[in-house]
């Protein structure tokens, strides 16, 4: 039997018409608004008007239509979709965390705060780092609030004027670029060399008076460890600029090395990843972000402190950046990732790390007899392939595999490489799934191309019109 | 370390031995040695351990009367019913579109319910929170007109200020205050309008303003605005009785939309509410989800225009943002499906009336001031008292009572011009005996 993804004629919610049946306590009838003026009183309210039933019915049956990690293998590269674990799920439902408004004095809060300074600590101890911010709502909030830091650390030393650079490899995240522009930087970016890594004379040749950072991940979006990583670390670090470590990849060196011990001054953690949090069909995450002793006072405000047993909110950074959300962070993640880390200890968390690197490894030596799998054969966490020389288009690939139920990997990234698949499978796939995940690719270049095209028949619609989504713009109903 | 028999199999493949064989490309000098963390524990002891922790808070047991942007509000059981289906929460962003029409239609129902709510005429599929979605409203505002001054209401609160100025970071935006009216708690016009020149990139109103109260001079920044953007903060709960920012020409809304069905949480995850009017389309941050058809001609939904977006445009992107806050976006749909336009102005007019309710209670306690805003609150009420009343909150906490939020706490620049003030915020889980009993303690005090 071949796989069936569940299919509905699934009306709009503004479609159905079974009325509302919600109801709130209390004789809301009785209410006046007379003392308003008319002109600030909303005349009509236009929303769905659908029975709590049909609600539930409507978007349990959407849910149907959508593939998750509790489904199966999810491997998308650098996105290290793992299994998020129910016992997290349960722990943040207790009211004791969830029914904690943010503005309740520190007395009432003590086990919120004890989960955050914990955390804290876990995240110091894994990054050998000295000091961490949970605030930033995701990772690239969390690359914003690190280059914040790094303008602030500048213009502190009255560099800031010069330092208008930073520089970033061809194969970074987009998000990385997108970041240090936001900031006001000038993004210099510089190619990779043969092998996959830094190309440490181009890098050598960008560095000058003017870097304020570079920015990398390790391993790099080629799933491969940048093994000149202290050089670099001199290099930047001797023209005076700061060395920043996306952490997006951090789940391939979790317990083998870190940021720390390789030389990194500031580094932001994807808890949805590394640590297994949900990602929700696109969010929440949580980005927190770990510094170096000498940039600690440049974090944004508060932080978690203790003092006597006591825990509290501390703003006692002198040359903050000041406040990049909210509150204090997406709470509710930052409890989920401490049940993570409690529950796997540093010996589960390494455990996870040397599985997901095995099991990447596993995958490309599968793959490498059919595929080109361009740079040093030594994977980390994931790896990348090339269709070309295939005759097949890497889009036609994903949809093959996602006919066969399962997710594809992230394709055409990273830029630098044509006809990218990028594959990261994680620790929490059996070997079973990934021989099955390795065989279903295998097969799909056994399939004529013009059966590729037709590709998805198994799901809840077949292939989509893109371009007109774009041309004949329809961003809500009607 | 431990290795079963499937990874013996797979270890032979590799020709290793070790799995840490796969890391001999990391430098000794950088290896990790030690840990101060603990090993593992049973999924049971993490439970214990949490439980313990929970038990360390307090807060649900009490009165509640805190408010100033996230509030307890009741949430339909189906609400988390729906967002806890695991194929929405254990899910990524919608890249292969065929196998994720849950989620994209979803995120398509919410865009189309906020343009709904705001009268305006698009809605992205979510920003983190309020305060950044503001900040990068602001950002949006600068790149549309390349003006270079911000205008903000003086009682705007410290910290969604603070936002504000990290995402301003790197561009050349002035933020400059206009005044209060200190009588009704209305923007002064006369001086947001000697304010307003040829600069001027953004004018930010919020409804209700930080003071509480809602601002009925809202409707008339678009008659002094000039070529400024008007920027409209708003609490998308009032929407259910309050003109929609769309009916008073708004640029740009911003809300938080945690009241839509999200748990307090301490303060997150939230959702980030950005609208705006069709022209900037193309200026604007995040994700947009679009309708099209697959090649059987059925309706079908895909993220769109994502030209705009880091991952293809890099550093020329409309802003870094990548993931998003997708699963608070379809609580909000969820919630919303669920109580509906009569529910939600029911909501609305039920949380103004207690508003309304509290407001004359407290206000007619001995230690009351004689002179009070006379501009009416929705939700968050601001009670000025006729002496300093040193840590209020503190002393309400003794009482089992949240609540008593003072305004220089959360907006020390209006405190001279509206002393000894402090916050009490209602919802329509508020009741009347809840309010006598807070005017009772109040008089002891």
């Amino acid at each position: 039997m071949p796989f069936r993804q569940a299919t509905y004629d699934e009306p709009l919610i503004s479609e159905m018409r079974s009325g509302s049946t919600y109801r709130i306590p209390g004789d809301a009838s009785a209410t006046v608004l007379k003392d308003l003026p008319g002109e600030i009183l909303r005349k009509d309210l236009k929303l769905p008007e659908v029975s709590e039933y049909d609600v539930v019915r409507h978007y349990t049956r959407l849910s149907q239509m959508n593939y998750s990690v509790d489904l199966g293998i999810y491997p998308l590269g650098s996105c290290t979709m793992k299994f998020n674990p129910k016992l997290a799920d349960l722990v943040s439902t207790f009211e004791g965390f969830s029914g904690i408004h943010p503005l309740q004095s520190e007395e009432t809060v003590q086990g919120s705060l004890k989960i955050m300074y914990e955390l804290q600590e876990y995240l110091k101890d894994i990054s050998d780092m000295d000091a961490i911010t949970l605030q930033p709502l995701a990772g690239a909030h969390g690359e914003f609030t690190g280059i914040l830091i790094v303008r602030k650390y500048h213009e502190d030393r009255g560099d800031l004027g010069k330092r208008t650079e930073i520089i970033i490899p061809d194969s970074a995240h987009g998000t990385n670029p997108a970041s240090a522009a936001m900031c006001g930087f000038d993004v210099v970016e510089i190619p990779s060399g043969p092998n996959g890594t830094v190309n440490i004379e181009a890098l050598k040749a960008a560095l000058s008076e003017k870097t304020a950072a570079f920015m990398i991940t390790n391993p790099n979006t080629l799933g491969i460890f940048e093994d000149q990583i202290t050089e670099i670390a001199k290099l930047v670090h001797d023209a005076g600029a700061l060395l920043y470590y996306d952490g997006a990849n951090f789940n391939a060196i979790l317990g083998i090395t870190s940021p720390g011990l390789m030389g990194f001054d500031i580094v932001h953690f994807n808890l949805h990843k590394t640590f297994a949090t949900p990602h929700g069909g696109g969010g929440p995450g949580s980005g927190p972000v770990a510094v170096k002793a000498h940039l600690k006072d440049f974090l944004p405000v508060p932080v978690v402190s203790m003092k006597d047993k006591r825990y509290f909110l501390d703003y006692s950074m002198k040359k903050t950046i000041g406040k990049v959300s909210s509150y204090f962070g997406s709470f509710n993640m930052l409890l989920r990732a401490w049940s993570y880390i409690k529950y796997h200890g540093w010996d589960g968390l390494n455990e996870n790390t040397l599985d997901a690197v095995m099991n990447a490894n596993y995958l490309s030596k599968k793959l490498s007899a059919a595929f080109r799998i361009p740079y040093k054969p030594l994977k980390k966490h994931e790896l990348v392939l090339s269709t070309e020389g295939t005759g097949k288009k890497a889009l036609d690939l994903a949809k093959y595999l996602i006919d066969q139920g399962v997710h594809a990997p992230t394709v055409y990234f990273p830029l630098i490489v044509h006809e990218a698949m990028m594959i990261e499978p994680t620790e929490t796939v059996s070997k079973a799934d990934l021989d099955n995940f390795a065989e279903m690719l295998l097969k799909s270049l056994e399939v004529e191309e013009e059966e590729l095209k037709k590709m998805p028949r198994n799901l809840s619609v077949g292939r989509l019109d893109e371009v007109k989504a774009a041309r004949d713009l329809k961003i809500r109903w009607d | 370390m431990s290795i079963n028999k499937d990874q013996t199999e797979m270890l032979n493949l590799l020709g290793v031995k070790y799995k840490l064989e796969l890391f001999s490309d990391v430098p000794k000098s950088v290896r990790k040695s030690s840990f101060r963390m603990n090993r593992g524990i049973s999924e049971h002891e993490v439970l214990l351990e949490a439980r313990s922790n929970a038990a360390l808070n307090r807060g649900p047991e009490m009165l509640n009367f805190l408010g100033n942007g996230i509030y307890d509000r009741i949430i339909p059981a189906s609400v988390d019913s729906i967002v806890g289906r695991t194929e929405f929460l254990t899910s990524y962003t919608p890249y292969q579109a065929e196998m994720s029409q849950g989620v994209l239609q979803s995120l398509f129902e919410y865009q189309s319910m906020m343009c709904q709510l705001t009268g305006m005429d698009v809605t992205n599929s979510s920003m983190y929170d309020g305060y950044t979605a503001l900040g990068e409203a602001v950002r949006m505002a600068y790149r549309i007109n390349g003006k270079t001054e911000l205008l903000v209401p003086e009682c705007m609160y410290d910290g969604k200020l603070q936002v504000i100025k990290s995402y301003l970071e790197g561009l050349p935006v002035k933020i400059k205050k206009y005044a209060m009216d200190a009588g009704t708690g209305f923007m002064n016009l006369d001086d947001l309008k000697s304010r307003v020149n040829g600069n001027t990139c953004a004018i930010i109103c919020e409804m209700p303003n930080g003071l509480g109260i809602i601002d009925q001079n809202i409707t008339k920044v678009q008659e002094i605005k000039g070529e400024a953007l008007l920027i409209a903060y708003v609490d998308p709960i009032s929407l259910g009785i309050l003109r929609a920012p769309g009916e008073y020409n708004a640029d740009i809304a911003v809300a938080e939309g945690q009241q839509l069905g999200i748990h307090m949480s301490y303060g997150g995850p939230l959702l980030g509410i950005l609208s705006f009017k069709r022209d900037y389309i193309r200026k604007s941050p995040g994700r947009l989800i679009g309708e099209t058809v697959d090649v059987n001609g059925k309706r079908a939904f895909v993220m769109t225009l994502q030209t705009r977006e880091q991952h293809i445009r890099r550093e020329k992107a409309m802003s870094n943002i990548c993931t998003n806050q997708a699963l608070m976006a379809i609580t909000a749909a969820a919630y919303l499906g669920i109580v509906g336009p009569d529910g939600l102005r029911k909501i609305g007019s039920l949380t103004y009336k207690n508003a309304n309710d509290l407001g004359n209670k407290l206000r007619g306690t001995k230690s009351a001031a004689k002179d009070q805003l006379t501009g009416k609150s929705f939700s968050d009420v601001l009670i000025r008292f006729n002496s300093d009343q040193g840590n209020l909150q503190e002393k309400l906490l003794r009482k089992e009572v949240l609540g008593g939020i003072s305004l220089a706490g959360i907006c020390a620049p209006v405190e001279k011009t509206f002393p000894h003030s402090h916050f009490f915020s209602v919802t329509e889980k508020t009741t009347a005996a809840e309010i006598e009993k807070l005017a009772g303690i109040l008089e002891g005090i």
